[in-house]
């Protein structure tokens, strides 16, 4: 792990050092297995091999096996048995290879984790994490690549994030880990090694729910999470070069999400785009188009634009014409800018 | 006479190639060859294929290196174009025994224009019509339910094939397996369901996959018969195979057969380093001395028809030269273009697909870049 000492001022000027998002999932594992002795931690190969992306790497070393163990491949018996664990008093953070793998799993989720509280009239819950990887840009055709988080925000019950950043996904993750809810933890794994940034070296959380601004903006908000955020931040420098004030924002949770600070944004600027990879029927970001307009129409001077994937699995060829680029970005917020 | 739930693995022949049974009269010097050097070819593909992904002309590649008797006695076990084939990942040399041309299945692993299954899929997830081989999901067990379907349908359409579905070990653990089987049981449909039992899922053990004392004991909660056999002696594979579905064949419901074997590679290219983080080179070398190629050839030693060195060379040669040959037609054959993207999505294209179709062509023919 790098050791570079700098301050931070998201962390309140503390110490902190720059690691990569995948790091950050790891200290984030370790520390709340030390943290609390009822985090437990498994699925398919986080043992001895440390997980595919090796996020659990040196974890089961660590703990021990009844801490970090290997369960059989059976998403449906890892998320079902993280529930019932979850109801008698553990606190599991069970691992899914890929997010285009948790399909064996779905009903598990959405039957008994999301709604266990609910039906029970909040006697028994299920508070629990479910880490994945997911999303394009590996190679991996499309049951390695695919951007499931609709099927999971439509469910009632559940929290889903997505962090992009490090900072995020370590303070997004332990967050998860000491809240009371089932949360669906997205890891965009475009950026495990990509994604490099400050984190501070004492204990901290990032709430679920609130927005991140990733720089301010007065012509044009352009509103993003997890993979794409690269991307946008391309596109904003390069609307930048051109004279135009781009506000980025990164939702970073999905389930709730910021409202506010989304609406806020948009009431200043006039403009919206709206950014991700996921096709576009049923995308998680119509339901934020939908907000804009029934809550800022008078504020908009153009449509909302949306840029997402398209209406078609992920392909493995042409991969990169799927995945919105900063050029795909650029022309939807020029249309926006131009309207 | 071959009996399902022995207690071991059924085996024709010893490790060091010789009989343990009457070698039926059908294993003639020529089978036993050319079984031979179909299981030689697959082996040298699968070196071939891993050079090509070292070289970054392939993204992903799963070698089936000490499998071969496993798949390629199946394959001989079957009515190829005939039955049906509901296959796994990690089946090429089940495939190329099938007949499935080489050119095909490198064309898919490169994602080239010769890709009969255009580009879409990963790395070594082919599809063969001609073949009834249909196409592998990444979806582990995910071809179970289907194939117990397929199985149905054969049954209702009164046609005189069978269903042939393979899965690794680590398969046998998800819902989808035991539904598949629990259907297929339940309909007495004409499903030949074959374990490749290779003793690992990625970093996962058999041991820490179930407490079952194998798989194939697993066929009893199914109402079908569990064959347990030498997955690295061919001549067991053939004759268990070939008894199982005969046995399907002739009406009697579906069945079960657990090959025990090995893989001798990492999982997959994401995976090269299996000695250092969850199996030892003893284990590794322990199963080496299994080879079903060094057995076979020990067996046609044994019979008095040795294969000599030059021979063997000879063999290797020749499908490195036929590797690189259709490696080089297949890359010439260029890449698909973006338009596959939106292709056999659907029957027919709707309205908003040739919408979002029409709005990436008007970016192309304007010439803008579509990622910076
Ligand atoms: C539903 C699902 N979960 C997880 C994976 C990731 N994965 C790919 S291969 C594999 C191990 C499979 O082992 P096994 O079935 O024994 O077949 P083998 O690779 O050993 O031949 C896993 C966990 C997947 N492809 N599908």
């Amino acid at each position: 792990m790098t050791a570079t000492q700098q301050r931070n001022p998201a962390s309140g000027g503390g110490e902190t050092r720059t690691i990569n998002l995948i790091q950050a999932v790891t200290e984030a594992l370790h520390e709340e297995l030390e943290r609390d002795e009822r985090v437990v931690l498994f699925g398919e190969d986080v043992g001895a091999r440390g997980g595919v992306f090796m996020a659990t790497a040196g974890l089961q070393a660590t703990f021990g096996k009844h801490r970090v163990f290997d369960t059989p491949l059976s998403e449906a018996s890892i998320v079902g048995a993280a529930v019932g664990m979850a109801v008698r008093g553990l606190r599991p953070v069970a691992e899914i290879q890929f997010a285009d793998y948790m399909g064996p799993g779905f009903d598990q989720i959405i039957s008994q984790a999301a709604k266990i509280r609910y039906r029970s009239g909040g006697q028994f819950t299920a508070p629990m994490v479910i880490r994945t990887p997911s999303g394009g840009g590996v190679k991996g055709g499309h049951h390695h690549s695919q951007s499931p988080e609709a099927y999971y925000t439509h469910t009632p019950g559940l929290k889903v994030v997505m962090p992009s950043t490090p900072y995020d996904a370590k303070g997004l993750l332990k967050a998860a880990i000491r809240g009371e809810d089932p949360v669906i933890y997205f890891e965009p794994k475009r950026l495990y090694r990509a994604s490099k940034g400050e984190v501070p070296v004492h204990d901290f959380t990032v709430k679920l729910g609130e927005a991140a601004i990733r720089r301010e903006g007065s012509d044009l908000s352009l509103i993003g999470y997890g993979g794409v955020m690269p991307d946008l931040e391309k596109a904003a420098d390069a609307l930048g070069a051109e004279g135009v004030s781009v506000e980025v924002i990164d939702l970073r949770s999905l389930v709730p999400w910021d409202k506010d600070r989304v609406l806020t944004s948009v009431q200043k600027t006039g403009r919206a785009v709206l950014v991700s990879e996921a096709p576009r029927i049923g995308n998680f970001m119509g339901e934020v188009a939908y907000t804009i307009q029934e809550q800022a129409f008078d504020y908009l001077t153009a449509p909302v634009g949306q840029v997402a994937g398209f209406d078609t699995p992920y392909p493995y060829v042409q991969d990169k014409v799927y995945l919105p680029g900063p050029n795909r970005i650029v022309r939807a917020c020029v249309q926006a800018l131009n309207y | 006479m071959i009996q399902p739930f022995t207690a071991e693995p059924i085996q024709w022949v010893s490790e060091s190639g010789v009989p343990v049974r009457d070698l039926p009269e059908r294993f003639t010097p020529q089978l036993l060859r050319d079984l031979h050097a179909l299981m030689l070819r697959a082996r040298e593909f699968d070196r071939k294929l891993i050079t090509l992904l070292r070289q970054g002309r392939t993204t992903f590649y799963a070698q089936s290196s000490g499998m071969e008797a496993t798949q390629v006695g199946l394959a001989r076990s079957i009515r190829v174009g005939h039955d049906w084939v509901w296959p796994y990942y990690r089946d090429h040399t089940l495939g190329l025994a099938m007949g499935v041309p080489m050119f095909e299945l490198i064309s898919q692993c490169l994602g080239s224009n010769s890709d009969p299954s255009r580009g879409r899929q990963m790395p070594h997830h082919f599809a063969a019509k001609r073949q009834n081989f249909v196409s592998i999901s990444s979806s582990i067990a995910s071809q179970v339910p289907p194939a117990a379907g397929n199985a149905m349908a054969q049954k209702y359409l009164g046609v005189d094939e069978i269903t042939v579905c393979t899965f690794g070990d680590g398969a046998t653990s998800e819902g989808d397996w035991h539904a598949g089987m629990n259907m297929a049981g339940a309909h007495q449909a004409p499903a030949l369901f074959v374990c490749e039992n290779n003793q690992w899922a990625i970093s996962t053990h058999l041991r820490a996959q179930t407490a079952s004392e194998n798989i194939h004991i697993k066929a009893k909660a199914y109402g079908m018969p569990g064959f347990y056999v030498d997955g690295n002696d061919i001549v067991a594979v053939m004759e268990v195979c070939a008894h199982a579905a005969e046995w399907v064949r002739a009406g009697n419901g579906p069945a079960l057969v657990e090959c025990l074997t090995y893989r001798v590679g990492s999982h997959s290219n994401a995976d090269a380093d299996a000695e250092k983080h969850y199996r030892t080179r003893e284990e590794v070398e322990e199963w080496l001395g299994r080879d079903p190629i060094v057995r076979i050839e020990k067996l046609l030693e044994h019979l008095g028809h040795p294969i000599s060195a030059e021979e063997r060379a000879q063999m290797i040669a020749q499908t490195h030269r036929e590797v690189d040959e259709q490696v080089i037609q297949a890359e010439a054959t260029g890449q698909p273009d973006w338009r596959i993207i939106f292709e056999d999505v659907y029957a027919d294209m709707p309205g908003h697909l040739r919408d979002q179709e029409a709005q990436l062509r008007a970016e192309q023919e304007a010439g803008q870049e579509v990622r910076a």
